[in-house]
C-alpha cells in the first residue's frame, strides 16, 4: 500500500513539475515581445500618451474562435477572412471604422459616379498607390483582378464570383487611375457591395491575374496588401501575425508593433484565456452563458449590433402545412421572442421583428405590428379557422440542425416548441439533422416545413436581408418559382416586383419608403419568421482602447458591419 | 523533411528494428510469419479506405452544398463542384483517391481552402502523436504497477481498491472526465491551461520542423516553449491516460495471477529464489505478453478517446479533424485521414505481434 | 474490457467435473445464486452489481414515480445552484409615475420595462404582465399589459434609466435592489411578482440553463441509456454470435474473409465509425442504436469464434460428427451452450460500453434531439456554464459513471464466476 501510495505522489508530483515550468497565465504584451522584431519604418502613431511602451514594441492579441479559411479575395467568404483581407487590404471604398452605415473612400480619392442609366460606375484611384512590398497599384492591374478573378466562373472556384458575376459585367481602366465598372443592372447598393471584401486590390504578384489567374487561398507569408498591415506569418488553427504595412497610405494608422491573431477551438478557452490575460480581446461568438460569466469580472463586454439574423423557413409549397396562410399567422402569433432571447440567450441576443435587424436602411417592427406576439387568443383563432383544435392538433415538424449554430440552438428549439404548444392546438415533433445533410434539404424545399436557418448579410443593405428569401424559391421558403422567379400568389409577385423596383432605385429615401411596404407584404405572408439577431460582442481587458478619432470607442470602433480595424486599437 | 514523414519514422523505428532483426537473425518460420503479416495488412487498410470511399458518396450532401449554405448561386455551387471533380463518374473518383493513396500524395482537400491534405495532417497526426503516445506510456505504467501490486496482494484491501479503481475509472466517459479535471485544476485552482496545445506567444517563435512540440521545442532549445508544451500536455494526458488505465491494470491483475499459479513459478519458489526476484521477475515479465498484445487494440480505443479529448481541450489533432470534416463533407480529407488512420493502427498492430513473437517462444506462426 | 478475455479465449472454456457439473445444468439465475457458495468473500460483488442494475432498470422503467417534475419544460429559475432558493423578485416604479401596480401601467402601447440581462426577474416580469392581463380581462377592466423589454447590464445601468424615464418600471430581486436603493431615493418597490413557474422554489440538485429541473432530467436520462445500450448490444448479440458460431465451424475461406472484415472493423476507432454512421443516417434514437451496434458485432465474432474454433475440437464434438449429427445440431446443442458464459459476460459489458458510446456521440452533438432528456447533451450542454455551474455537468456525469460501473462489475462478476481459475486455488 505505502508503495502505491509513493507512486500517486510521484504521478502528482510530475504533473506540477510540469505545471511550475510554465506559468499557464503569462501576462500577454510586455513579456514577450523579445520573439518578434519590429518594424521600424513602418507609419504607427506618434502621441504615446498611453505609456512609456514605444508602438513599435507594443503587441495586440486577439482570441477569436473563427478560422482562417481562404485568404484570397476572389474565394473568401467567411467573416473572418474578410477580416483579415479588410486589415491587410484597403477597399476602393471603406466603412468608416466604428458606423454601421458610413461609407468613405478608401483607396480611391473620392465616391465614384453612376452614369445616367445607372448601368455603370466610374471611380478613380489615389495616384501613386504600392503594395506593401512596393508593387503599383494601377487601375489596368484592379480591372485585370475585378475580370479574371472575380468574374470569371470557370477554373477560379472561388466562392467570391457570387458577389461579382450577378452584378458587374466587367470592368475597364480608362486610365492609369480611372476605373469604370459596367454593371449588370441598376444596383442601389453597389458602393456597399464595392465596399466588401472580394473588390478589395490584390497584390498581383502573389495573386495573378490571366492566364494563371488560379485560386491562392494560402499564398506563402509574408502577404502584402494595400492596407495598414501585412500578414507576417500564420499557422492555421494557431495564429496570424501582423505588422504595420511600410507603404500604407491611408488612415487607418496602426497604434501597435504587432498584432496576433490566436484562433481558439471553443469559446469556453478563448473565455478563460481572456480572464487569464493570456489575450487583450476576445472576439466575436462567445455565447449568452461566458459573456454573462465574463460580465462579472473586471472585463469590458461590450454589445455591437450584429448583422447575424436567426428565422424559421416556412416552406409555401402546396403539401406543406405550412402552406396554409392561417397555420403560419398563428405561428407569427405564438412565437414569444422576449421569452426566447432571456431563456435561452440571458439576454443576449434582441429579439427580431423583422427580416431586416435594426439600424439597416428602412427597418421596422412590422412583425409586433400586425402580430403582437405574442398572442395566444389570436393564434388559437387562426388555427381554428384552418380546423385544427384541441382535438384535432396540427402535427408541425421543426427541423434544425443541432451543432452548426451552436449548442443554444437545440434550447431555443425546445423553448420554441413550447411555445408552438401552448395553443393547444399544435404538436411540435423536433427533428435534429446534421448540418450537411439539412442545408441541402432546406434549400431543395421538399422535406421540410419549418426549418432554422441563420443569415449574416453580403453587403450591409436590406436587399440582401429579403431577396435572398424571395427570389427563386428562396432558399426553401417556396414563394417563387425556383426557374422562373415567380410569385406563388399576387402578394408574392407584388414583393418580388417591389424588391427589383427598390433595388435599382439610386434615391435611399425612396427606397426606404419601398422596403417599409415590402416588410408589411412580407409579414402579412409570413414568408419567413424572423426569431432573434445575434450581436456581437467583444471581450477586452482594461488598458486595451479604441482611437478617438473614429466612432464607438468603448466598442473598439466596431461598427454596425462588424468590422474590427486593428489599426484603430491601442494597448497600453 | 515532411512533418508526416518525421512522425512515422519516430514511430516507426522500433518496428524497423525488430524487422531488421528478424530478417537478419530470425528463424525462417519467424520471417515466413512476419512476411505474411505485413502483406496481410494491406488488404485491410484498402478495405477500410474502400469502405469509408464509398459510404462518403452514398452520405447527403457533399462538400459545397456544406460550406456555402445558404450562400451562392446553384450555378456557383455547380461550378465549384465541376472543379472539385465532384461530377465526374464515381469509378473515375475512385481510381483517383486510390492513386493518391499509392503515392501518398492524398491529393487537396475538398473545404476550407483546398490545402494539400498532406500539410494538414502533417499539423494534424503529429498533435495527435504527442496526446497519445504520453498517454499510452501513463496508461501502461499504471497498469503495470498496480496490476501487479494488486495481484501480489489477492484479496486485501490493497487489491479491492485497486480492482475498485480500475472499474470506475472504466466507466468514466472520458468527456466527462475531462471537463472534471478543467474544472478543478484549471478553472478552480489555476494551476494548469485547459485548453490549446501551446501558449500562442510563445508558440509564434517556435520553428516547426516535426510539429510534436515537445520535440521541435527541444530541438530548438527554447525551453520556454517546452515548458509552455508540457503544461498543456498535463491535463490531456492525464484524462487519456487514466482512463485507459482501468483496462491494463484489469489485465496485469488477471495474468500475474495466473501466471503465479504456473508450476514454474512454484518451481522457481522451490529452488529458493528470491521472493522479490519471483515476483517482479518471473511472474510479471511473463504477465506481459498479453498485455503487450493488449496495447495493439487498444490503440484504436485510444484513438476513439483521443476524438473526445481532443474536443474537450480544444486540441488541434486528428480526432477533432476527422469528426469536423465528415460533418463538411471533405470527402478527400476524410479518406486519407481514414486512410493514415488505417496505416497507423497497421504499424501499432504489426509491431505488437513482432514483439510478441520475439518475446513469446511458443507462438505458433 | 472485454478485450482481457479475447487475448484469452480459452480461459472461459468449461473445465470438467466437480462443481462445474452442478453450475452447467442449472439456469443462469440459479447460477448465479449458486456461484455464491463457490464465490468466497467476492459474492458482493455480484450482489451490489445487480441490486445497482435493477435499480437503474425501475428508474428506467418508472421514472415518473422518483422524478419531481416533468423534464422538458420549465420549471423554475435558470441556473439554480443545488438548494438555492432564488431571491423574492420585485417590480421599481418611480415616485413620480401614478402607477403603483402594475395593472395602472396598461395602455395600448408596449410598456417599457428594464431588466437586468440574464437574472430571473427578467423572465418573471413577463409572466407578471401576463397574469396581469388575464386578471383585468377575467374582471372585465379595459386594455392589457403588453411589455417592451430593455435589456441593461448593471441593476445600476436600469435604474438610472427608471430615474430618467427611459422605462416606466424595473424588474430585479429585492436583494439587489435594496442594496442600491439608497443611490435611488425617487424609486420604490411596488412589491413582489409572483412567477408562473418555480416561485421561491429550490430544487435538490439545481436547474439547468433554460431552468429545468436536473434531478428529474437525470432520473429520467436512464431510460434513454438502458433503451441505447441494451438495444444495441442486442443487436450485435444476434448478429456477431452466429457469425462466429459459422465462421469458426466452417472455416475455410469464409471464415479468413469475414474474420479480416472483422478484424479492420475492430482495429478501427469505434467512435468514429459510429460517427460517420450516424452522419449517413441521420440523428434518431433508432440510427444511434445501429451504429454502436455495428462496433461491437466484431467483439462477439472474435471470441464466438474462438470458442467455436475450440470447443469443435474436444471429444464430444468430434464423438458428436462421427456419429452423424447435422451441423445445426452440433452447432446447437453443443457448442452453442458452450460460448453462452463468454457472450453473457460481454453483454454485460457491452451494455456499459454502448452508453458510454451513445453519451461521447450525444456530447459531439451528433446524438438525439434535446428533448429527450440524455446525459450526454446535458453534459455538452453545461460545457459553456462550468465555471459558474458546476453542477448541470457534474450529476449526469455520475449518473453514467454508476450505470456503467454496475454492468461492469456484474460483467466482472460473472467472469468470476463463469472463470473459476481466478478464483483462489
Amino acid at each position: 500500500m505505502i508503495r502505491k501510495a509513493q507512486l500517486i505522489g510521484v504521478v502528482a508530483a510530475l504533473a506540477l513539475v510540469a505545471a511550475a515550468c510554465s506559468p499557464a497565465t503569462t501576462t500577454s504584451s510586455s513579456t514577450t515581445t523579445a520573439a518578434t522584431t519590429p518594424t521600424t519604418q513602418a507609419p504607427v502613431a506618434t502621441t504615446t500618451t498611453e505609456g512609456t511602451t514605444p508602438i513599435e514594441d507594443k503587441v495586440l492579441i486577439i482570441g477569436t474562435t473563427d478560422a482562417i479559411s481562404s485568404l484570397d479575395g476572389s474565394d473568401a467568404y467567411a467573416v473572418h477572412d474578410w477580416e483579415l483581407l479588410k486589415n491587410i487590404g484597403e477597399g476602393l471604398l471603406v466603412w468608416e471604422p466604428g458606423s454601421g452605415d458610413k461609407l468613405k473612400p478608401g483607396a480611391a480619392q473620392d465616391f465614384g459616379t453612376f452614369s445616367d442609366d445607372g448601368l455603370s460606375y466610374t471611380i478613380k484611384l489615389k495616384p501613386g498607390l504600392v503594395f506593401g512590398d512596393g508593387t503599383p497599384l494601377t487601375a489596368q492591374a484592379y480591372a485585370d483582378q475585378i475580370n479574371e478573378r472575380l468574374l470569371v466562373l470557370e477554373g477560379s472556384g472561388g466562392v467570391g464570383p457570387a458577389l461579382g458575376q450577378p452584378y458587374v459585367a466587367s470592368v475597364e481602366a480608362l486610365d492609369d487611375v480611372t476605373v469604370k465598372f459596367n454593371l449588370t443592372g441598376t444596383w442601389g447598393f453597389f458602393e456597399q457591395l464595392l465596399a466588401g471584401a472580394p473588390y478589395i486590390p490584390l497584390n498581383p504578384t502573389q495573386f495573378p491575374a490571366g492566364s494563371s489567374a488560379a485560386l491562392v487561398e494560402f499564398p506563402d507569408a509574408p502577404i502584402y496588401g494595400n492596407g495598414p498591415f501585412y500578414i507576417d506569418s500564420y499557422v492555421l488553427g494557431e495564429q496570424t501575425v501582423l505588422k504595420p504595412n511600410p507603404n500604407y497610405q491611408g488612415d487607418r494608422v496602426p497604434h501597435v508593433g504587432t498584432v496576433i491573431i490566436r484562433y481558439f477551438g471553443n469559446p469556453q478557452a478563448m473565455a478563460e484565456a481572456v480572464q487569464a490575460g493570456e489575450i487583450d480581446v476576445a472576439w466575436r461568438i462567445l455565447g449568452p452563458e461566458l459573456l454573462a460569466q465574463l460580465e462579472g469580472s473586471d472585463l469590458h463586454v461590450e454589445t455591437i449590433s450584429g448583422g447575424a439574423i436567426r428565422y424559421l423557413i416556412l416552406n409555401h409549397a402546396a403539401g406543406f402545412v405550412t402552406a396554409d396562410p392561417n397555420v403560419n399567422k398563428a405561428l407569427a402569433s405564438l412565437i414569444d421572442r422576449d421569452d426566447l432571447s432571456d431563456r435561452v440567450f440571458g439576454g443576449f441576443v434582441e429579439p427580431l421583428y423583422s427580416p431586416v435587424p435594426p439600424g439597416f436602411l428602412g427597418a421596422t417592427d412590422v412583425f409586433d405590428d400586425v402580430y403582437g406576439s405574442p398572442n395566444v387568443d389570436a393564434a388559437k383563432a387562426f388555427l381554428a379557422a384552418s380546423g385544427y383544435t384541441a382535438d384535432n392538433p396540427l402535427q408541425l415538424q421543426v427541423a434544425y440542425p443541432p451543432e452548426h449554430y451552436g449548442g443554444t440552438v437545440a434550447d431555443a428549439m425546445q423553448v420554441l416548441k413550447e411555445q408552438f404548444e401552448a395553443s393547444g392546438a399544435i404538436q411540435v415533433e423536433l427533428v435534429a439533422q446534421e448540418w450537411s445533410t439539412y442545408i441541402g434539404a432546406v434549400i431543395g424545399g421538399a422535406d421540410y416545413s419549418v426549418s432554422l436557418l441563420g443569415w449574416f448579410y453580403d453587403y450591409p443593405d436590406p436587399d440582401n436581408y429579403i431577396s435572398p428569401f424571395v427570389s427563386n424559391g428562396g432558399l426553401g421558403t417556396m414563394i417563387t418559382d425556383p426557374d422562373t422567379n415567380a410569385g406563388i400568389n399576387a402578394t408574392a409577385q407584388e414583393i418580388v416586383d417591389l424588391m427589383a423596383e427598390a433595388a435599382s432605385s439610386g434615391d435611399q429615401t425612396e427606397r426606404a419608403a419601398l422596403y417599409d411596404e415590402i416588410q408589411k407584404l412580407y409579414a402579412d405572408l409570413v414568408v419567413t419568421l424572423p426569431m432573434w439577431f445575434e450581436a456581437e460582442h467583444v471581450v477586452y481587458r482594461d488598458g486595451v482602447s479604441g482611437d478617438a478619432a473614429f466612432g464607438s470607442l468603448d466598442q473598439l470602433n466596431i461598427g454596425g458591419t462588424i468590422e474590427f480595424n486593428y489599426a484603430t486599437v491601442s494597448v497600453d | 523533411m515532411h512533418p508526416l514523414t518525421i512522425t512515422f519514422l519516430i514511430l516507426g523505428v522500433p518496428a524497423l528494428a525488430a524487422l531488421v532483426y528478424i530478417y537478419a537473425r530470425g528463424s525462417s518460420a519467424l520471417r515466413r510469419y512476419v512476411t505474411t503479416r505485413i502483406l496481410l495488412t494491406l488488404p485491410m487498410i484498402l478495405i477500410l479506405a474502400s469502405v469509408v470511399f464509398f459510404v462518403l458518396r452514398v452520405l447527403p450532401g457533399d462538400p459545397v452544398t456544406s460550406s456555402l449554405g445558404p450562400k451562392g448561386s446553384p450555378e456557383v455551387k455547380e461550378q465549384l463542384r465541376e472543379n472539385l471533380g465532384l461530377n465526374d463518374p464515381i469509378l473515375v473518383q475512385y481510381v483517383r483517391f486510390l492513386g493518391d493513396i499509392v503515392t501518398l500524395d492524398f491529393g487537396n482537400a475538398m473545404t476550407s481552402g483546398q490545402r494539400p491534405i498532406a500539410d494538414e495532417l502533417g499539423e494534424r497526426f503529429p498533435a495527435t502523436i504527442e496526446l497519445i503516445v504520453p498517454s499510452a506510456i501513463l496508461a501502461l505504467s499504471i497498469g503495470l504497477l498496480f496490476g501487479t501490486a494488486a495481484a501480489l496482494r489477492r484479496k486485501r484491501a490493497s487489491d479491492y481498491s485497486m480492482r475498485l479503481y480500475s472499474v470506475v475509472i472504466y466507466a468514466m466517459p472520458v468527456f466527462w472526465l475531462g471537463l472534471i479535471f478543467q474544472l478543478i485544476f484549471g478553472v478552480r485552482l489555476g494551476w494548469l491551461p485547459t485548453g490549446g496545445r501551446i501558449d500562442a506567444v510563445i508558440g509564434s517563435g517556435l520553428p516547426r520542423v516535426t510539429n510534436i512540440l515537445t520535440i521541435d521545442s527541444i530541438l530548438a532549445g527554447d525551453w520556454q516553449a517546452f515548458g509552455s508544451t508540457m503544461s498543456h500536455l498535463v491535463l490531456p494526458t492525464l484524462t487519456l491516460g487514466l482512463i485507459l488505465s482501468g483496462v491494463f491494470l484489469r489485465l496485469t491483475r488477471i495474468n500475474v495471477i495466473e501466471v503465479s499459479q504456473e508450476d514454474y513459478i512454484a518451481a522457481a519458489r522451490a529452488r529458493g529464489i528470491k521472493e522479490f526476484v519471483v515476483r517482479y521477475k518471473h511472474s510479471l515479465k511473463n504477465a506481459m505478453i498479453p498485455v503487450i498484445t493488449l496495447i495493439g487494440l487498444q490503440v484504436a480505443i485510444l484513438l476513439g478517446g483521443a476524438v473526445l479529448t481532443e474536443t474537450v481541450f480544444s486540441w488541434p489533432g486528428m480526432g477533432r479533424y476527422l469528426v469536423d470534416r465528415i460533418s463538411s463533407r471533405d470527402f478527400t480529407a476524410v479518406q486519407s485521414s481514414v486512410a493514415m488512420f488505417a496505416m497507423f493502427v497497421a504499424l501499432i498492430s504489426l509491431a505488437v505481434d513482432i514483439l510478441y513473437s520475439l518475446l513469446d517462444p511458443r507462438v505458433k506462426y | 474490457m472485454s478485450t482481457d478475455l479475447e487475448s484469452r479465449p480459452e480461459a472461459s472454456a468449461p473445465l470438467p467435473g466437480g462443481w462445474q457439473d452442478d453450475l452447467a445444468n442449472v439456469g443462469l439465475i440459479r447460477r448465479l445464486l449458486l456461484g455464491r457458495r463457490w464465490y468466497g468473500a467476492d459474492w458482493w460483488f455480484v450482489a451490489i452489481a445487480t441490486a445497482m442494475v435493477m435499480a437503474f432498470f425501475f428508474l428506467g422503467a418508472f421514472p415518473q414515480s422518483v422524478a419531481p417534475f416533468d423534464p422538458t419544460v420549465q420549471v423554475g429559475a435558470r441556473f439554480l445552484a443545488p438548494g438555492e432558493t432564488p431571491d423574492q423578485d420585485v417590480l421599481i416604479f418611480h415616485v413620480g409615475s401614478d402607477a403603483k401596480v402594475l395593472a395602472d401601467l396598461a395602455s395600448e402601447d408596449r410598456i417599457p420595462a428594464g431588466v437586468v440581462r440574464g437574472t430571473p426577474s427578467s423572465e418573471a416580469i413577463r409572466d407578471e404582465a401576463d397574469r396581469v392581463s388575464r386578471e383585468m380581462a377575467d374582471t372585465g377592466r379595459p386594455g392589457e399589459v403588453r411589455l417592451k423589454i430593455v435589456r441593461f447590464d448593471l441593476l445600476s445601468e436600469a435604474l438610472d434609466a427608471l430615474d430618467s424615464g427611459d422605462v416606466l418600471m424595473v424588474a430585479s430581486s429585492s436583494v439587489e435592489f435594496e442594496a442600491l436603493a439608497a443611490d435611488h431615493p425617487d424609486l420604490f418597490m411596488a412589491g413582489p411578482i409572483h412567477p408562473e413557474t418555480g416561485s421561491g422554489q429550490s430544487f435538490l440538485l439545481g436547474t439547468n440553463q433554460i431552468g429545468q429541473d436536473v434531478f428529474s432530467r437525470v432520473i429520467w436520462g436512464t431510460r434513454v441509456s438502458l433503451l441505447i445500450g441494451f438495444a444495441s448490444a442486442f443487436f450485435s448479440l444476434v448478429l456477431g454470435v452466429p457469425l462466429g458460431l459459422i465462421a469458426g465451424f466452417r472455416g475455410g475461406k469464409f471464415d479468413r474473409a469475414l474474420t479480416m472484415v472483422m478484424d479492420s472493423l475492430y482495429a478501427f476507432p469505434g467512435l468514429i465509425l459510429a460517427i460517420a454512421i450516424t452522419a449517413v443516417l441521420g440523428p434518431s434514437m433508432f440510427n444511434i442504436i445501429l451504429a454502436i451496434a455495428v462496433l461491437y458485432i466484431p467483439t462477439y465474432y472474435r471470441i464466438v469464434r474462438g470458442q467455436t474454433l475450440t470447443t469443435k475440437e474436444s471429444l464430444f464434438v468430434e464423438a458428436a460428427t462421427s456419429l452423424g449429427a447435422k451441423t445445426r445440431v452440433i452447432l446447437g446443442k453443443y457448442i452453442y451452450p458452450n460460448v453462452i458464459p463468454s457472450v453473457a459476460i460481454i453483454f454485460s459489458v457491452n451494455v456499459a460500453d454502448a452508453i458510454l458510446t451513445g453519451a461521447g456521440l450525444s456530447f459531439l452533438g451528433l446524438g438525439l434531439p434535446p428533448t429527450i432528456p440524455d446525459w450526454g447533451i446535458d453534459i455538452a450542454r453545461g460545457v459553456t456554464t462550468m465555471q459558474s455551474s458546476w453542477w448541470i455537468i457534474t450529476f449526469p456525469g455520475i449518473a453514467v459513471v454508476l450505470v456503467v460501473l454496475a454492468f461492469t462489475l456484474l460483467g466482472e462478476g460473472l467472469m468470476e464466476i463463469f472463470n473459476p481459475k481466478l478464483r483462489d486455488r
